[in-house]
């Protein structure tokens, strides 16, 4: 039962969520209409980014033109930020015991003579494969890859670009991870040295911009990219170079990030309930 | 090089951050060393690019990739965040000197060791960012990072820290998207995200709503990153649970750093829009008087050292809005040098509160009796930074108020002088208090156990005269942090006329 005083909370609460919604309704009426040619946000920078993203940049996607290239400080650190949270989760919870570690204790507390016994880690670890997904998920695995790939070097032309394809090859990770059976399982990794993985991938990034520095540009200036020669079209074609070097970059962190979170999540999982 | 220093500032220690994991797994010291060295390297190039822009009296402007400011992004450096950046440099890399002893020396823990580096690192980079940008949505990104690493280092904190980190994560997420909102509206209304350009094309926007409505979401925005009133929820917690070689840092510069960010917002931007400014005034004024005045009736309240030291900072901010919302020069001027001394002062309390920590774990103030025997270079910091935060003259913190007195009294606004004068005393009470309880109490220390730490087995014998100091790394900071709120008394004209004058009359008031 709530008692009066709570009540009254509640429904102040319920108030401020409802005057909220009731404001943000008429703050909808002082908004531009979506679309409408006419408002400040579609005919002053965005002009000038369609015109000329083609010439300066040989990327054919615009919005991989800005995010990449005229605002790739921005994303340089959109980058940081994933590998932060990487960094994050694993000092927060590196204390916590492992699963694997919590049963074998567990173990030798009710057994604790009986020397060189082995405990067998399918115990351990939930696993839901059978022979079908055994076999299935090596099919799956490289197909995810070379997809991830794909969306990888496609990122210039259309929707795609380094963030999905990091997290596609975590996929690929991922699935070998939890749906075969213990036996059939491909590899273990670290989650400690998937960070060092992480960290390498956004450095990969920064030094794509540090470079331009040595050869008279500013940081992330892509046209002055000391590889001219091996590169057609110019400045242009070295835009387009810097893009692929800094997707690449967002690759290797995204997907060693998104590895890290899920091998550090799922050791200290315990998926038997009782 | 030397036109690429306000990047270096941030790059360097990126650098540093990002192959620290690589290096500590190479060998243990080696990231944290990278992480130092890259902290140190933007020091120096903070205070170069600060002399650089007093010589030559302009702002230095550059451009990410050599873009056009209004297509890409640029790093603007002028007098008043370009000492914003050299305070929160320095902090930083003490910050990192400071933290060294706190680490486990089992060479297994290393990506502990690397794991807290890059954490420092980043808060240092994300708070750097926030000073040196020049652009509405580099700000919220640099926002983002400081607010996660803050996250990290409050959670891995004490007992309590998880439950103070996830309520800042819920408050500083509403914090952040409070003023993206209100940078949607603003480029919803201009089409621009760069300040400047933001500030040029508002001109004729004075009385649009949603200039109105963008200010109201970034005055909360703001709010609740600096901690000001009534938004100040997540604060007391987080600073009292953080990791607590991390803790100077976040109390110190985590809260300064958005207020610099409201000040550039507010009297830059929207400094030609009058409704808007006259909102802000009235608006912050309202909010720093009740914050000064709770936060130093609440410090009253507790026994515990950091929880004193939080709630008083909650009161300081509100000197800092209480600076904006005077809004002359004499008040920007102190709300400016409140910024850096109070940075100066809290950081140096916090690092007391550290060593007290590190070597007896006291975090009451009841066991603090007769510590200054034990620990003098701890109890003369503390002495120092209370005086400063009470406001007495030879040190930072007076010289802060005094301006924001003056900018009150030429405004007429004689009410902001006496809550001025009434908060100081309440600060002094709680300050003696905790003086009282270091130099009266009976020997308390005596009897609490020390606790063993790596650097003591090395040299177990025991230190003349009874003393247990500090290993060096903690020393540095703390006799630099003293001497800075020293320094910043002593010579706060020079730093006034020379450095911040030309800078605070031609971008904030002009």
């Amino acid at each position: 039962m709530m008692d009066r005083k709570s009540k009254i909370k509640t429904a102040g609460l319920v108030l401020v969520i409802l005057l909220a919604i009731a404001g943000g309704m008429k703050v909808g009426s002082f908004l531009p209409v979506i679309g409408a040619h006419e408002t400040p946000a579609n005919i002053y920078l965005s002009n000038y980014y369609i015109e000329n993203a083609m010439e300066h940049t040989h990327a054919a996607n615009i919005v991989t033109a800005v995010l990449a290239d005229y605002r790739g400080f921005d994303t340089l650190f959109e980058t940081c930020v994933l590998f932060l949270s990487g960094v994050g989760t694993l000092m927060i919870l590196f204390s916590k015991a492992k699963v694997k570690d919590k049963t074998l204790l567990k173990k030798q507390q009710e057994e604790p003579a009986e020397p060189g016994e082995k405990i067998l880690r399918e115990e351990t670890v939930g696993s839901y494969g059978g022979s079908i997904l055994d076999a299935a998920f090596r099919i799956i695995m490289p197909i995810v890859m070379v997809y991830a790939i794909y969306v990888l070097f496609h990122g210039e032309l259309s929707l795609g670009g380094g963030f999905q394809a990091g997290a596609l090859l975590a996929c690929a990770y991922l699935i070998d991870r939890i749906v075969p059976s213990f036996e059939s399982r491909m590899g273990e990794i670290k989650e400690e040295n998937m960070l060092i993985v992480a960290g390498i991938g956004t450095f990969l990034y920064a030094f794509t911009g540090i470079l331009p520095m040595f050869f008279g540009g500013n940081f992330l200036e892509y046209g002055k990219l000391p590889f001219g020669r091996l590169v057609q079209g110019g400045a242009a074609g070295l835009h387009a170079a810097g893009i692929l070097m800094i997707e690449i970059g967002v690759t290797v962190c995204v997907m060693a990030v998104i590895m890290t979170i899920l091998e550090v999540v799922l050791e200290r999982t315990d998926f038997d309930d009782d | 090089m030397m036109e690429h220093l306000p990047v270096l500032v941030i790059l360097l220690p990126l650098c540093g951050i990002l192959l620290c994991p690589l290096l500590s797994w190479i060998r243990a010291s080696w990231g944290k060393r990278a992480v130092m060295c890259g902290l140190l390297g933007a020091l120096i190039c903070a205070v170069m690019q600060l002399a650089q822009v007093v010589q030559s009296g302009e702002a230095i402007h550059y451009w990410m990739g050599g873009w056009m400011p209004p297509f890409g992004i640029e790093f603007v450096i002028d007098g008043v965040n370009g000492v914003v950046v050299v305070l929160v440099s320095v902090i930083s890399f003490l910050t990192a000197l400071y933290s060294s002893p706190f680490q486990p020396h089992d060479r297994q823990k290393w990506f502990q060791t690397a794991g807290y580096y890059v954490l420092v690192g980043f808060l240092a980079v994300g708070l750097l960012g926030m000073a040196s940008t020049g652009d509405a949505f580099n700000l919220y990104v640099f926002m983002e990072i400081t607010a996660l690493s803050g996250y990290g280092l409050i959670a891995i904190g004490e007992e309590k820290g998880p439950i103070a980190a996830f309520r800042y994560l819920m408050t500083g997420t509403i914090g952040a998207s409070m003023y993206l909102l209100g940078v949607g509206f603003l480029y919803a209304a201009t089409g621009t995200l760069n300040m400047a350009d933001l500030a040029h094309r508002l001109s004729g926007l004075a009385d649009s709503p949603l200039v109105i409505l963008s200010a109201g979401c970034l005055i909360v925005g703001f709010g609740i990153k600096m901690a000001l009133f009534p938004l100040h929820g997540w604060q007391p917690a987080a600073h009292s649970y953080a990791h607590p070689a991390a803790d100077p840092m976040i109390a110190g510069i985590m809260i300064k750093v958005p207020a610099y960010g409201m000040l550039r917002f507010f009297f830059c931007v929207f400094r030609e829009t009058s409704p808007v400014m006259q909102l802000f005034f009235d608006c912050i004024g309202v909010m720093a008087v009740c914050g000064i005045l709770f936060g130093s009736l609440k410090a009253l309240r507790y026994d515990t050292y950091n929880k004193i030291l939080a709630y008083s900072s909650i009161g300081q901010v509100g000197y800092i809005a209480l600076g904006f919302s005077i809004g002359n020069f004499y008040g920007i001027v102190g709300a400016v040098l409140h910024i850096l001394s109070h940075a100066c002062m809290k950081t140096g309390l916090f690092y007391t509160s550290g060593a007290l920590k590190y070597r007896y774990g006291i975090h009451v103030t009841d066991e603090m009796g007769q510590i200054y025997r034990k620990m003098p270079q701890t109890a003369v910091t503390m002495v120092v930074c209370a005086l400063s935060m009470i406001g007495l003259p030879p040190f930072a913190g007076f010289f802060s108020k005094w301006y924001l007195a003056l900018g009150a009294i030429e405004n007429g606004q004689y009410f902001y002088v006496a809550v001025l004068i009434l908060s100081s005393l309440l600060s002094a009470i709680y300050f003696f208090r905790i003086l009282e309880k270091l130099f009266m109490n009976p020997e308390t220390a005596k009897e609490m156990p020390v606790i063993p730490t790596e650097e003591m087995s090395e040299e177990s014998r025991p230190l003349s005269g009874g003393r247990l100091e500090l290993p060096w790394q903690m020393l540095i900071p703390l006799a630099a942090v003293a001497l800075a709120v020293v320094g910043l008394g002593l010579f706060n004209s020079a730093l006034v006329n020379d450095v911040l004058r030309a800078a605070v009359e031609e971008v904030f008031l002009g």
